[in-house]
């Protein structure tokens, strides 16, 4: 379970380019719920995550990740219980090494790392387990340099790494979105099998409101650093994107203007 | 074209700089951290084993402790960069400057002769070998050890960490690894290197001298550059031996110059030299690699 309580975030405090991201943002996510995140682009979507990785740091308010106070932790201190994919591809793996060495970085997250081989003989089964679910045939690749792979491979590899050791939350922060449609579906199948075989709690922005309602099983949208609504169970049902413009319509009196959310 | 003490004597320096393009193989190369403190840490390495040596402490304690202070002017560069915020290669520069002042304190003066001491290089003159071969045949064992030594340390758990903070340090915090500590680290080890490199220079050369850091960064860098150029280096095992291969080519090749009558170079071109082929050394591989591809293009 992960509680965020009234995040505030102005980056360039003090400057011309003053920008409040987060503006008292606040959020629970329960155990096991899989809530997609919506909102314009400047919406405070990406700095919510990051804040919530531990990548920036919040003004002020609280975050509490499994009875934990992690607000002023660094990355590396929350990682044990944070997952992440991120947005570029090639940002959630390292081409340099190995399938396998990656693999080896990912199932040892927010453990102590010492001295002993990385690549450990007893790991191989579980990785060549994992990587045949994807049916890319990576399975009998571990040797081959990260760097080899596509895109679309290496997100999938980013995933799987992401699910490897348990969490008590997953982050993915639009990581569909740099990938061409056929893969971007891939991916996204993926996702949705992976947090339902393994009862991930995860928390997954996206661009495109389709995509939001259709996985998932609660929807949240953001609005200049803030949640302006957030629906679950039977009023998510059936939804669909207009109902969603409606209700943002409702609730702000505003008209959206950024075609990429009606479009997506 | 040489004689046989100008190629052993070749071959014994390449060993040490050897070392040299292991340390800065690993800042470099593995932590992406351009560091400069070795131009400082290898004659720190050979003042604290000078001192260490004429004072009667034996020659392979002085040279741990050589290590030892290589390894604090590395954590220094990298404290500098990770705490306060300095970007590192000035952190490494002004590390580098102070260790100057550091070395000149150590020492008492700006050298300190070890012509007639006992040094790890002593006992090996009872064996029956050539002069000249006793360094090679000492260096290379040390050499051999601490390119299996890195070898394995760069396939740990904590050798991968290290590895991910240099090629991706996001990815490496969101896995949990402390990319600062792994900077520090790093930067020690690469300087440990260096100190040791600088200990057994002087323990052979005979001398330790304030200004013999002169330079190494760039003999270092052309070492590891060269030596790629030799040798891909697509694996960690592949890449270490680059270095020592590397450092040797490069003592071979300016021992050449200098030697080759015709060309008329003389000992203070040696700078001169090593920019030409370091030059040479980074350019070459393109060069290769845009002929073969005209010529697999006319092929087609």
């Amino acid at each position: 379970m992960i509680t965020a309580t009234d995040l505030t975030l102005t980056f360039g405090k003090g400057t011309p380019l003053e920008n409040p991201a987060l503006r008292g943002m606040s959020l629970t996510v329960n155990q096991g719920e899989f809530v997609t995140v919506i909102g314009s682009n400047g919406a405070g979507k990406s700095t919510f995550l990051n804040a919530l990785a531990g990548e920036v740091m919040v003004d002020s308010g609280k975050i509490i990740v499994d009875n934990q106070d992690v607000t002023k932790l660094p990355t590396y201190k929350r990682a044990g219980s944070v997952a992440r994919v991120f947005q570029d591809p090639l940002a959630g793996t390292c081409e340099g090494l190995t399938i396998e060495e990656n693999l080896s970085l990912a199932i040892k997250r927010g453990q102590r790392r010492g001295l002993s081989a990385a690549v450990k003989g007893r790991y191989l089964e579980q990785f060549r387990t994992s990587l045949a679910s994807l049916n890319l045939g990576l399975e009998n690749r571990l040797g081959d340099k990260m760097g080899l792979l596509s895109g679309g491979q290496r997100q999938a590899v980013s995933l799987l790494m992401a699910s490897l050791t348990p969490s008590a939350i997953l982050l993915l922060d639009e990581h569909t979105a740099a990938l061409d449609p056929k893969t971007a579906s891939f991916v996204l199948a993926l996702t949705t099998q992976i947090i339902e075989q393994q009862k991930l709690t995860a928390l997954m922005v996206t661009h495109s409101m389709k995509q939001a309602l259709e996985v998932g099983d609660r929807t949240v949208m953001l609005h200049q650093g803030q949640v302006v609504f957030d629906i679950a169970g039977k009023d998510r049902e059936g939804l669909e994107v207009k109902d969603l413009l409606e209700l943002f319509e409702k609730q702000r009196g505003l008209e959206i203007t950024d075609d990429s959310l009606l479009l997506g | 074209m040489l004689s046989n003490i100008a190629f052993y004597g070749a071959i014994e320096t390449g060993l040490i700089y050897g070392l040299v393009a292991f340390g800065i193989y690993i800042s470099f190369r593995v932590l992406d951290f351009p560091d400069l403190t070795v131009d400082g840490s290898f004659p720190l390495g050979a003042a604290v084993a000078a001192v260490l040596i004429i004072d009667g402490v034996n020659p392979w304690l002085a040279t741990g402790a050589a290590v030892i202070a290589g390894m604090g002017a590395g954590a220094v560069t990298a404290l500098l960069n990770v705490k306060l915020n300095i970007l590192n290669l000035l952190a490494s520069i002004l590390t580098m400057i102070a260790l100057y002042s550091v070395n000149l304190r150590i020492m008492g003066r700006p050298n300190i002769a070890l012509l007639t001491e006992e040094t790890v290089l002593t006992p090996w003159y009872n064996l029956d070998l050539e002069f000249h071969q006793v360094p090679v045949l000492l260096f290379t064992l040390v050499v051999l050890a601490g390119l299996v030594l890195l070898w394995r340390f760069m396939k740990s758990e904590t050798g991968l960490a290290m590895r991910a903070t240099g090629a991706n340090p996001r990815m490496a915090r969101a896995q949990g690894i402390a990319t600062g500590a792994m900077i520090v680290l790093g930067v020690a080890l690469s300087n440990g290197l260096v100190g040791l490199a600088g200990a057994l220079f002087a323990q052979s050369q005979g001398a330790a001298d304030v200004t013999m850091g002169v330079g190494v960064i760039v003999i270092g860098l052309a070492s590891l550059i060269g030596g790629e150029a030799v040798l891909t280096p697509s694996s960690v095992v592949r890449a270490l031996t680059a270095c020592v291969i590397g450092a040797i080519i490069y003592r071979l090749a300016i021992a050449l110059a200098l030697n080759a009558d015709f060309l008329g170079l003389q000992a203070q071109d040696l700078n001169l030299i090593t920019a030409v082929l370091v030059t040479l050394a980074i350019v070459l591989p393109g060069v290769r690699s845009s002929v073969v591809a005209r010529l697999t293009r006319n092929k087609a």
